[in-house]
């Protein structure tokens, strides 16, 4: 998959990113409307797709990012055995419109905000991202940066051209009498999988 | 230009129940939630730092940051625009779409395109043009212009919104948020699926690698850059910042400033063209999207050159200056400029439209500077304003009578204060409203919801003599007291109970008797030609006293004669030099008189019988810093029992000719203020200037004669004996 890059790792390691930043980091995101799984490895969070799959009754899933991870594309073959799962990108483009959950990943979280960094320069990865109303994302548990100044710092080093930026919840509108409303133009849902042990 | 009559639109607004409650409710809230917002910041004046000075930074190197951004866009295989004013890009545009044979175009919010009105012009070229942001495309299906920068559509309810929808769509749409919501999803994604071009502003553009940031809650923004194969980015020399890293300086204030989050929902970050995967002959296809960026100047560049105009560029479109602004949470954004609103808006509207259009609400801003407390790039809006107005005067001259009030009249001391005089006796010298308005505030008549004092039969001037044969026989200091004209003229026995204050705290009192109009309100309107005329007058006068100090009780003639003045001299070395003395010896009343007690450890607080509040005035508070003195020797007053109100520091609404040019809107911030101090459970409202004691003094007086006011040396003279 197409990405701004392939080394975020790298960069993040260069002493952005620390566990301490995971209180606030939760407490943010839980406050913009995520919904927030903290899960030890990425079979444990197989039953809980399930039950969301289950809950949302939905049965057609774009899923992106299995190409970077063996763990992730191992996740999409077995829910690829139970219900519609599309990982290729023209079959993603072409069905994204009317699937009902998207997968996909996230390369870091940051403290302050409890917005998610996501890489998103490929098509797939953005339709699956914004047309369904779920969206489903997997992030590592240790990536977690303290401030959006430390973010944009890693953005400065690995940020050259493309799609990417930062998502903080679901989308979400205030434009009728300031009621909060949400699902207006992207996911209605916006639910995270923090995994621990993710290299 | 259009013509309009702002005072009926304000008329109309104030008569709006919808409007009223949504602002009102909203403008509570606003504070509390952007507190909440930064709470978990070390120190906001720190972020504001940051982002005024990269901000300033950007604006003192725009050509160079454009060429820049221009170079990196190219570089990574997009086209690079520049447009001189909305005709040309119009222009540009429409040969863009001409060329890629477009007909249907999305767009997300850019405030640019609505400042030269390019979706009308689109749709007269035969395109079909839809805005995507929910209050936007509710706006434009009703006709209307946005009435707030980032809540465009606060000033409406779910069932105009509901009718709306059942409009445009032909269906009935029942005024349930939720379903409503539904139903644009619904209806917005066809159009994003068929459109063949998205156009979207830009939060920023970054020089060094060409990316734009897109700030959005819905997440129209990423649809309109992702889905239709041609991007065209429209956006202002303004929004231009150096590096990537300085995008976080804005965002850490943009999101908690604007709306009271930590951060958007979105934010976004395009750069160059990007894949798209769609139908091509039948068959599936990616490559990538059609990237356009035009710059749009339309009087940016020339701002930028601006001396002091430049510092607009320090705006990020919060609007946070509108939430706090007491004009614009009682009328709402659509009296202003049709696109910018509150004074940030008649600022831009100024620079980007005309000066005509900037003429004609130019006064909505009373400059009480609430906004200069919280705008993340710490623009000095009144003063921008201020200045604006001034080149206004300068280029065009004053209204007739204005011309003769300030020139003829005030200026020749003796014939203002001969009229003066003459006006106590007749209460009604001249009767045309407009030379009422332009004389300082005590000519006004009575005027609904609040009465207006009276002049004194004697005023203080003749009154001064007499007390000064109380001076203390040997005097720590020499005090030269500067009355202003509401003390001298109307409210004479506050100024006898500021010299009985000052003789107590050990100072030998005069009133040096050729002081004038300090000259606010002609400065105000804008001709400082004739400012300067009464500050050379005041200054001789001030000098000629040969005092330790020049006391003060009104905190406008305060700042007007330690700041003003200096400023009005800025190019005359001399004189400078004459006002920078003065101003060494400028003093407000209470915190000469706070730092003695002080001294003299006369400030134990008391708990007496009768309940106090403090009202701040704007001047006072804002701009000469001075809001903890009073409150102290207030809880040390005997016999009262000091308690906080709420919105102490909201404007009273008198604000110099505005609270008689828009008499009702005045009287709206009034009526909050007396219910505020209704609400403190005082009886007794001390104020330390005079302009807002005639003006909540007048109010009180309608609508709750029970409560008094006092200025703070009326209750410190109180306990002192004769
Ligand atoms: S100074 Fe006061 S009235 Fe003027 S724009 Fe700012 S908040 Fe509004
Ligand atoms: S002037 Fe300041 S407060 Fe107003 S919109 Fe601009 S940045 Fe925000």
């Amino acid at each position: 998959m197409r990405k701004v890059s392939h080394e975020w790792q790298k960069y993040l390691q260069k002493g952005f990113i620390d566990k301490k930043y995971w209180n606030d980091f939760k407490e943010n995101a839980q406050a913009a409307s995520v919904e927030l799984k903290e899960v030890k490895n990425y079979e444990d969070a197989m039953p809980i797709i399930e039950d969301i799959i289950a809950g949302a009754e939905a049965s057609r899933l774009a899923a992106v990012g299995g190409g970077e991870s063996e763990e992730l594309s191992r996740i999409y073959k077995n829910l690829g055995q139970k219900y519609q799962v599309y990982t290729d990108k023209f079959e993603i483009a072409r069905n994204a419109p009317s699937v009902d959950i998207g997968i996909s990943t996230a390369e870091f979280g940051v403290g302050e905000t409890g917005s998610i960094c996501v890489d998103n320069y490929s098509y797939e990865a953005r339709v699956a991202t914004m047309l369904p109303p779920i969206n489903i994302v997997f992030m590592n548990k240790n990536n977690v940066v303290d401030t959006m100044t430390d973010a944009f710092e890693i953005l400065e080093q690995v940020f050259d051209k493309g799609y990417t930026g930062f998502v903080t919840g679901p989308s979400r509108t205030s434009d009728i009498e300031r009621v909060l409303t949400l699902g207006v133009h992207g996911p209605s849902r916006l639910i995270l999988f923090a995994v621990d042990g993710m290299e | 230009m259009e013509k309009r009559n702002i005072k009926i639109e304000i008329e109309d607004k104030l008569h709006d129940e919808i409007l009223r409650s949504n602002l009102e409710r909203f403008s509570e809230q606003y504070p509390a939630a952007r507190a909440k917002a930064y709470a978990n910041v070390e120190s906001i004046e720190a972020l504001r730092d940051d982002l005024k000075e990269m901000k300033s930074y950007s604006v003192s190197h725009i050509e160079k940051l454009a060429d820049q951004f221009q170079e990196s866009l190219e570089k990574r295989g997009a086209k690079v625009f520049r447009a001189k004013d909305g005709e040309a890009l119009k222009r540009q545009l429409l040969e863009i779409c001409r060329e890629n044979d477009v007909h249907n175009i999305v767009k997300s919010k850019s405030m640019a395109t609505e400042e030269i009105r390019l979706n009308d012009y689109l749709e007269e070229q035969g395109l079909h043009v839809k805005e995507t942001d929910l209050g936007e495309w509710m706006l434009s299906v009703a006709g209307q212009h946005p009435s707030h920068m980032v809540m465009p559509a606060i000033h409406l309810n779910r069932n105009q919104c509901a009718k709306f929808f059942s409009d445009e769509l032909k269906e009935d749409i029942p005024s349930d948020i939720p379903f409503m919501v539904q139903t644009a999803r619904r209806v917005m994604r066809k159009e994003f699926l068929k459109a063949d071009m998205g156009i979207s502003g830009a939060n920023f553009g970054i020089a060094e690698n060409g990316a734009i940031g897109l700030v959005t809650n819905e997440g129209n923004a990423r649809i309109v850059t992702t889905m239709p194969p041609i991007h065209v980015i429209i956006i202002g020399y303004e929004k231009l910042i150096p590096k990537i890293s300085d995008a976080s300086k804005i965002m850490r204030l943009l999101p908690r400033n604007g709306t009271g989050q930590r951060m958007v929902s979105y934010l976004t970050l395009v750069d160059g063209p990007t894949p798209i995967i769609h139908e091509k002959n039948g068959k599936m296809v990616e490559e990538n999207k059609k990237v356009y960026a035009i710059l749009l100047d339309n009087g940016r560049l020339k701002a930028a050159h601006d001396p002091v105009m430049k510092e607009v560029y320090q705006c990020v479109r919060c609007a946070s200056c509108l939430n706090v602004c007491p004009i614009w949470s009682t009328v709402g954004g659509n009296v202003y400029g049709h696109i910018y609103s509150g004074g940030i808006g008649a600022i831009l509207t100024g620079l980007l439209n005309s000066m005509d259009d900037f003429a004609q609400f130019s006064d909505l801003c009373i400059g009480c500077r609430r906004c200069t407390t919280v705008c993340p790039g710490k623009i000095n809006i009144p003063d921008l304003i201020q200045e604006l107005r001034n080149r206004r005067v300068a280029e065009k001259g004053l209204s007739l009578p204005e011309k003769l009030i300030f020139q003829k009249i005030m200026t020749n001391r003796k014939i203002f204060h001969t009229l003066l005089r003459t006006a106590s006796i007749g209460q009604k010298p001249v009767k045309s409203g407009k030379f009422i308005r332009n004389l300082p505030l005590f000519f006004a008549k009575m005027t609904e919801g609040r009465s207006l004092p009276a002049i004194a039969d004697k005023p203080f001037r003749d009154r001064a003599n007499d007390l000064f044969k109380n001076n203390p026989s040997s005097a720590k200091m020499k005090v030269a007291f500067f009355s202003g004209c509401n003390l001298d003229f109307v409210f004479p026995q506050t100024g006898e109970s500021v010299v009985k204050v000052l003789q107590d705290i050990g100072a030998e009192v005069i009133y040096p008797q050729d002081q004038n109009c300090c000259g606010k309100p002609i400065i105000g309107a804008g001709d400082l030609e004739t400012a300067r005329k009464l500050a050379m007058q005041n200054i001789e006068a001030l000098e000629k006293a040969n005092a330790d100090y020049i006391v003060a009780a009104c905190p406008t003639c305060a700042e007007t004669l330690k700041q003003t003045y200096k400023e009005l001299f800025a190019h005359d070395r001399i004189w400078l030099e004459r006002a920078e003395n003065l101003s060494k010896k400028i003093r407000e009343f209470t915190s000469l008189v706070e730092m003695s007690y002080a001294k003299n450890k006369r400030l134990k607080t008391t708990h007496g019988a009768e309940k106090i509040t403090y009202h701040d005035s704007c001047h006072m508070r804002r701009s000469l810093d001075i809001y903890k003195e009073p409150r102290r020797l207030l809880e040390a007053a005997p016999g009262y029992d000091y308690v906080e109100m709420d919105g102490a520091d909201q404007c009273c609404g008198m604000a110099g000719s505005f609270g008689m040019k828009y008499a009702d809107l005045s009287v709206q911030l009034l009526n909050r203020k007396i219910h505020n101090i209704k609400e403190s459970g005082a009886q007794t409202i001390a104020v330390a200037c005079p302009a807002c004691m005639m003006q909540i003094g007048g109010g009180l007086d309608k609508n709750a004669p029970e409560i008094k006011i006092k200025h703070i040396a009326d209750i410190l003279a109180e306990n002192i004996s004769d």
